[in-house]
């Protein structure tokens, strides 16, 4: 009875609340023409953001998972190492390290990529996220299968390959998609730097066309696009390594 | 097997699992079954003759020849034997075939064609023939256990160390594996084993041994032991689980 009730509660509430902010966003007044001249930015800036996250996104997976691995690794200096990294990383804001990273750090060695600064930073800062998200994965494979898997004359690294990231990767894909998410979203703080990926476009129509809305409101639009096929790959592969049926 | 343990101990923090333990075994015995109470040292005098563990202090010797100590060495130890646990442990990502194919591939360096053919021709011998394509969540727990015991002897184990293979199950699953186990030491199957079924471990043992506190309390014949056990301990321990 409390549960239909709550569902019901909730369903209302949320119906709501989705038509109230679908009506106030559609009755406003638009001036599309307003931005007509910049449609070309939007565009270009949506394709920088396109490659800075899907960059960033397959270098945080190789770094996520050496510093995963190093904290797993059973040795103490790689591991405190690998230790202090994500925790620092976690710890500080990700708009400091984009400007520390590229305008002491990648200056002192001479680097002047926007861009590619753009990108290990990012990558750098979702990793410490993700070999998080890895570590809870692994150590969530419970000790009769490592036991098992000694037993049966598997070497460490057999161990890992055959019997505990399989299973592990199906408990880690949710928590991944949400910080893929992330990272697609988190790119937009490079701006500080100039990189003119999405958001920084948006800014500057806003700025020169005076436009709110008409220069923010595509940004809803630009990002979904690029974070809903995460979430709808990260379902299919999840029932693909499904094997409790 | 000829076994030789000296002074066998193995401590976790202040428990003494296993406490200098020394048992001495000829030829000719085939079985072995430990028995007695739950904590009494069973399980981990079983995974230190598995090489599953390391001593802390004393030796074994199998067959001549001392456990290696280095987990280099352990590991060839193992890859020779077979072991099953009481909780099955098999892959669950695996169908009950991968969960026997993929050791005999990977550690033991047959080709897959010749896996796959020993998988079935095992899983046959233990009536599991309909089941090899399933994975393990699709299987009754004796269904399963018969899988891991199979996964476990496909490779044509020297020993074969069972722990407890039943106590997880009830008692028409208990049946269904015991009849299996049954029929491997008929076949002249190396086994030592860890059990609370009595019954079984007079009938199939060669040697039973009884363990309490990490300590050889009594050991003998099966026949022997069941009938006119020697110290009040066994002679306790049996006429309470006899009882029922």
């Amino acid at each position: 009875m409390l549960k239909y009730l709550i569902s019901t509660v909730v369903s209302v509430v949320l119906l709501t609340t989705f038509c109230f902010v679908l009506w106030v966003v559609a009755s406003h007044d638009y001036h599309w023409e307003a931005i007509r001249p910049y449609w070309g930015n939007l565009i270009s800036g949506w394709w920088v953001t396109l490659l800075v996250s899907a960059a960033a996104l397959v270098l945080s997976v190789v770094i996520g998972v050496l510093l995963t691995g190093g904290q797993l690794s059973g040795h103490r200096l790689p591991s405190v190492l690998c230790r202090i990294f994500v925790e620092f990383i976690r710890g500080t804001p990700l708009l400091t390290q984009i400007l520390i990273g590229y305008y002491l750090i990648a200056n002192s060695v001479g680097w002047d990529s926007r861009f590619g600064v753009g990108v290990v930073v990012l990558s750098c800062f979702s990793a410490a996220y993700l070999s998080e998200i890895f570590r809870g994965g692994i150590e969530s494979i419970p000790r009769s299968q490592w036991l098992s898997a000694r037993a049966i004359g598997f070497t460490g690294w057999q161990t890992y390959r055959f019997v505990v990231i399989p299973q592990a990767i199906r408990r880690v894909l949710p928590a991944s998609a949400g910080q893929f998410a992330n990272l697609i979203k988190d790119s937009s703080l490079l701006f500080v730097i100039s990189v003119h990926e999405f958001t920084m476009q948006s800014r500057e129509i806003n700025a020169n066309s005076y436009s709110t809305f008409e220069a923010y409101l595509p940004l809803i639009f630009g990002y979904f696009l690029l974070t809903f096929p995460i979430s709808l790959l990260s379902r299919y592969l999840e029932n693909r390594f499904r094997y409790e049926h | 097997m000829s076994i030789e343990i000296q002074h066998l101990s193995r401590h976790y923090g202040a428990t003494r699992a296993v406490d200098g333990f020394s048992l001495q075994l000829d030829d000719s015995v085939q079985v072995l079954a430990l028995i007695g109470p739950s904590g009494g040292g069973k399980s981990t005098l079983l995974r230190l003759l598995g090489g599953l563990e390391v001593p802390d202090s004393g030796t074994i010797r199998l067959d001549g020849k001392e456990l290696p100590h280095s987990e280099d060495g352990l590991r060839e130890f193992r890859k020779r034997n077979g072991f099953l646990f009481q909780s099955f442990n098999l892959f669950p990502h695996l169908s009950a075939l991968e969960n026997i194919v993929l050791p005999l591939v990977e550690v033991h360096g047959w080709t897959r064609d010749r896996a796959r053919d020993r998988a079935q021709e095992v899983v046959e011998r233990f009536g599991m023939s309909a089941h090899l394509g399933k994975m393990p969540a699709e299987l009754s727990g004796g269904q399963q256990q018969r899988i891991a015991l199979a996964r476990s002897m496909a490779h044509e184990p020297a020993l074969l160390l069972l722990d407890e293979p039943t106590s997880a199950l009830d008692p028409e699953m208990k049946a269904e594996v015991l009849d299996v186990v049954e029929e491997l030491c008929q076949a002249g199957q190396r086994i030592i084993l860890s059990t609370h079924e009595m019954g079984f471990a007079r009938s199939c043992a060669d040697e039973v041994v009884f363990l309490a506190r990490g300590q050889l309390v009594e050991s003998g014949k099966g026949e022997t032991l069941f009938t006119s056990p020697k110290t009040e301990v066994v002679r306790s321990f049996l006429g309470k689980v006899m009882k029922w």
